[in-house]
């Protein structure tokens, strides 16, 4: 699972969630994506769920990449504890993602199977979502 | 190559900021900015829909019709949102007939590349010069047949007449690689279920494996049944 090898700060603040993906919002390395809709927190749990979801479906053709990092931790206290004493222990790694980034992308497939790919992993994260792909236009 | 080029009306922008920019987009028209060859920069407004159009040609010749004159200009920069499939603002750069450009140009593959193997495209462009009334609309590049371990450099491309390369000759474009064998994939996927802590459930084809078998007994009974009964 992708967890960042050294950090600087163990516990931050939660990372802002308003406003839309300034980078990242078109396809830059494979023939087709999916773009996040919503905001969300995804964990690396989620990203290596879908990931694997993917491939499993894809079986040995094609290839995926993965455009987002869980390098933010969020901290949780333990249950039946009173407010204060400090903040709690990290608990996830997350990456924010912001409604139009796009967080995998597959090539060496027909678009068939990439759609049923992206469907597969799209239940595995928790924000709506949508295939998208390349276009005229842009390359 | 493309020789035509798409006309599209234009009118002079007099309001700027964002405001102006704003109500522009709302009556279903884009802002758009159009320099080059040393003139001063014309602030114009494009028809939404036709200019949205024509952007889905890559490298679209453009012929902007402004106050009754006519400028030949190509898109330098488009401005998307990043959700919604609207074109927020368009760069033209002017150009000039039988002058050069420097563009990228999709690349295209075909063809079936030998079995067992993936292929992947590292440059889904490549950076060429050609005249601006003669811009390549694609680059195609054969991958038939082709065995694992090959790799086609930018340098090996076919480019169409009159245009030339720019980027960098040994970028690699193509590259072909021997398929993951159904072992190793399916035991690094296991791994990877085993440290994320994906548990699986009986999986569909088990469940209509069983129903299968299920249905294949049931058939034998009955025919059974019927030598039976005869």
């Amino acid at each position: 699972m992708l967890i960042p090898r050294r950090v600087k700060h163990r516990k931050q603040h939660h990372p802002g969630r308003s406003g839309a993906a300034k980078g990242g919002t078109t396809i830059a390395f494979g023939d087709y994506g999916l773009q996040a809709l919503e905001p969300a927190y995804v964990t690396n749990r989620q990203i290596e769920s879908a990931r694997i979801a993917m491939t499993r479906y894809m079986k040995r053709g094609g290839k995926v990449w993965i455009n987002i990092y869980p390098d933010r931790p969020l901290t949780k206290k333990p249950a039946e504890t009173r407010m204060g004493s400090g903040k709690g222990s990290p608990e996830w790694w997350i990456a924010n993602v912001k409604p139009g980034r796009i967080m995998f992308e597959i090539s060496g497939v027909s678009e068939e199977v990439a759609r049923e790919a992206m469907r597969l992993a799209m239940h595995k994260l928790p924000m709506k979502c949508r295939f998208v792909q390349r276009e005229g236009g842009d390359f | 190559m493309s020789n035509d080029t798409i006309k599209l009306q234009a009118e002079t922008r007099t309001q700027f900021g964002k405001g102006a920019a704003r109500q522009i987009r709302r009556d279903h028209k884009i802002p758009a900015v159009m320099y080059g060859h040393g003139a001063a920069p014309v602030h114009i407004t494009l028809v939404g829909h036709d200019a949205m159009m024509a952007l889905k040609n890559p490298n679209a010749l453009l012929t902007i019709v402004l106050d009754g004159d006519e400028q030949m200009a190509l898109a330098k920069d488009v401005q998307r949102d990043p959700i919604k499939p609207v074109i927020e603002h368009i760069d033209l750069v002017i150009v000039r007939k039988g002058e050069k450009v420097t563009v990228d140009v999709p690349v295209h593959l075909e063809g079936e590349a030998a079995p067992e193997t993936v292929v992947s495209l590292d440059h889904s462009s490549l950076q060429v010069e050609a005249e601006a009334t003669n811009i390549p609309e694609s680059v195609t590049v054969s991958v038939e047949g082709l065995e694992a371990g090959t790799q086609i450099l930018a340098g090996a491309v076919e480019l169409p007449a009159g245009a030339t390369l720019v980027t960098d000759a040994e970028a690699l474009v193509v590259n072909v690689t021997q398929q993951i064998s159904a072992e190793a994939l399916e035991a690094e996927l296991a791994e990877a279920e085993a440290e994320a802590g994906i548990e699986h459930e009986e999986s569909d084809e088990d469940a209509e494996a069983t129903e299968g078998e299920a249905a294949e007994g049931e058939a034998t009974e009955g025919d059974e049944a019927k030598s039976e009964d005869a």
